[in-house]
């Protein structure tokens, strides 16, 4: 009996043990599933999800025919964890192998007292397979987007650059930037015990969205054709440097914006601001001769002159409150026409005394002078025109041959679109779409009318004038087989900055005008700073105009205006039907 | 009966695991897919930009003149043909056929 009561009591005990024993366990359970759960819960979220900010992609630019100008791509950046490094001074000569650095400075990043340091950002994809196959021990490689221009220095300064942060500094990559910018959003991973990412907290987790593509006016080939032919006419005739925009006349389209030097937005560690600068918008100077265009449109649309008006042309000189005013060519009675034809410095001054300069101040006002033309890119000047009460006693004469007014390439080449299209000032433009990583257009640029400065007819008959400019006056060079051309030649002279007056050798030569004449395709704005030797106009800057013209017409598709005669049908005897 | 529940529980626990299971197993296939993805699209851009290089104008002038002895058309050489009038709508088209003088494509045998 006794022997079994102590067997029962044993299984009692036992029993009472295991009760405590699952009652503690299912204590805890409850403790840390209910009590503790919320703190828990935040706790373990912590250890397996990981918040990251990932940015999109930044958005490419385009030009007009969907050529890839800028584009984003990912490639490594290199960086170190100084405390995983046994020796500094080793990994950084394989570094500097690699990476082409001084090896000293890399050395002076791996001994800094810190978890992370950067050796270098976005490195060449190659040099990254290189450093992976090294696997140098607290050496590590990150992904991030680094900007390409594939085409080099085409069109840099209108394209800009963005900095090592996907931030545009510059050109289109600045204006554009909250557009081109890819979105900044947080996203959180779940890890694993080994800190592997498994999926997207809740599987719905979408990346961020990329960044808006960009499609520009400017046409590739003929923005190479416009580089070439000024790169070659600042070469050829020793030139400071030089610009040429081309440019739809009647939507105020940018077709080309050319100049010289220029840069490689690839690479643009140590270049000055000067050099990146884009000088049609920013840089404003006297244009010389090419003023008398809005000149004589004045004069014509206030019926001060005729084509056929006649001014007594001194002899080619002139005294105006005491300095002398000079023509390069010699006449007496002389028409308006071919006052300008002949860029007759004493007939412009003529003519601006009869339109005075309460009209002719009106006039440069309304083609766009002195303000700026809104065109999308940065750092755009607005020029100078002095208020008619500023202006001294030879002010209205200097304004008529292109002194003593400050005005930018691209306000001359929107003020002579403005002749070209029938007296219509357009907002000139260099982007015309904005489309979203799906493709969906997110805005359209359509052309806009700022005024209209003369009427058509005015502009007509002005254009009949220009158009004698290159059949029989300063412009020849400038005339393209098979098409009407309608221009101007300018020779302006410049400050020497020594001497504070206008040097006899430093000068601006340019040639601006239209083409074809009496269905305008082109404006095309030739500028060449500084030239030396035979520095006019009409020998530097209107041949600079005809070559840019011959090549982009045809790739245009723009019909010659000569009747077709073909050599082939000539030499079969085939003929062609009278 | 009894035994039935009981295999109708453990098949039921069976199959909450597989499910886990297969959620994890998933999970890593959706990284592993779209690191894949990743690695592709740089490839795609790597080549995108090697294109646009390859086909920048000074490039392929460059390569014509020098490589292949071609010059460009003089003026005169090449005549515009349109096909429909020449108001600026039109000629704004690529309707206008490029006809090389001395080409005899057009002719047939």
């Amino acid at each position: 009996m006794i022997g079994m009561d102590s067997c029962r009591g044993r299984r009692i005990a036992l029993a009472i043990l295991l009760l405590a024993g699952f009652t503690a366990v299912l204590g805890r359970l409850v403790h840390l599933q209910v009590l503790q759960a919320a703190e828990l819960s935040v706790k373990a979220d912590r250890q397996h999800q990981k918040a990251v900010t990932v940015e999109g992609n930044r958005g490419s630019i385009y030009d007009r025919r969907g050529k890839v100008l800028a584009m984003n791509m990912e490639v490594p950046s290199v960086f170190g964890v100084p405390a995983s490094l046994d020796n500094p001074s080793g990994v950084a000569r394989d570094l500097a192998r690699v990476l082409h650095v001084r090896a000293d400075e890399i050395e002076k990043k791996l001994r800094q007292e810190r978890s992370f340091v950067w050796i270098a950002r976005k490195v060449d994809p190659e040099q990254g397979r290189r450093l992976e196959r090294l696997s140098l021990d607290g050496i590590g490689t990150v992904m991030e987007g680094r900007r390409f221009y594939p085409k080099g220095p085409l069109l840099s300064h209108v394209l800009g650059f963005a900095g090592m942060d996907g931030q545009g500094l510059e050109g289109i990559e600045r204006r554009y930037d909250p557009y081109l910018r890819g979105e900044k959003r947080q996203i959180v991973l779940q890890r694993d015990a080994f800190g592997r990412t498994v999926f997207p907290k809740g599987l719905t987790e979408q990346g961020p969205s990329a960044g808006h593509s960009v499609l520009l006016t400017i046409d590739e080939v003929i923005q190479y054709i416009a580089e070439k032919e000024l790169d070659d006419a600042v070469s050829a005739t020793r030139a400071k440097g030089g610009v040429v925009i081309v440019m739809e006349p009647k939507t105020g389209a940018v077709l080309a914006m050319a100049m010289t030097p220029r840069f490689d937005p690839n690479s643009v560690r140590g270049l000055s601001a000067d050099r990146w600068r884009n000088r049609v918008v920013t840089d404003a100077f006297e244009p010389g001769s090419t003023m008398k265009i809005f000149l004589a449109a004045a004069a014509l649309d206030e019926r001060a002159m005729k084509p056929d008006s006649m001014i007594y042309a001194e002899n080619g000189k002139m005294v105006v409150a005491g300095t002398v005013i000079h023509d390069h060519e010699k006449a007496k009675w002389i028409t308006f026409a071919q006052a300008i034809q002949r860029s007759s410095n004493v007939a412009a001054a003529k003519t601006a005394m009869v339109l005075g300069e309460d009209r002719l101040f009106r006039y440069l006002k309304a083609f766009g002078f002195g303000e700026r033309t809104e065109i999308d890119l940065p750092g755009e000047a607005a020029g100078l025109v002095k208020e008619p009460h500023e202006w001294g006693r030879r002010t209205l004469a200097s304004i008529a041959m292109g002194q003593e007014i400050g005005v930018t390439a691209l306000q001359l080449a929107t003020a002579v679109s403005a002749v070209a299209n029938g007296g219509w000032l357009m907002r000139p433009y260099v982007v015309s779409e904005v489309r979203d990583g799906h493709g969906q257009l997110v805005a359209q640029v359509a052309p806009q009318v700022r005024r209209r400065p003369i009427a058509a007819e005015t502009a007509q008959v002005l254009g009949t004038m220009l158009e004698g400019v290159v059949t029989v006056g300063t412009g020849s060079k400038a005339a393209v087989a098979g098409y009407r051309v309608a221009g101007k030649t300018g020779t302006a002279q410049k400050i020497d900055p020594e001497t504070g007056a206008y040097s006899s050798a430093l000068s601006v030569a340019s040639f601006v005008g239209y083409v074809p004449a009496d269905d305008p395709r082109l404006t095309i704005v030739a500028i060449i700073d500084e030239p030396q030797g035979e520095a006019w106009g009409g020998t530097v800057a209107a041949p600079v105009f005809r070559r840019v013209a011959e090549q982009a017409l045809p790739y245009l598709g723009v019909s010659s205006q000569e009747p077709m005669k073909l050599a082939l049908a000539e030499r079969a005897g085939i003929g062609m039907v009278p | 009966m009894r035994l039935l529940a009981a295999l109708g529980v453990i098949g039921m626990l069976l199959l909450f695991v597989w499910e886990r299971v297969d959620i994890v197993r998933v999970g890593y296939r959706i990284e592993q897919l779209k690191v894949q993805k990743i690695e592709l699209q740089r490839e795609q851009d790597g080549l995108r930009v090697k294109v646009s290089a390859l086909t920048a104008p000074d490039r392929i002038a460059k390569a014509a003149t020098e490589k292949l002895g071609m010059i460009p058309p003089q003026p005169g050489q090449v005549v515009m043909v349109n096909a429909a009038d020449s108001g600026p709508v039109a000629s704004d088209r690529s309707s206008a056929v490029h006809v090389a003088k001395n080409e005899r494509f057009w002719r047939k045998p």
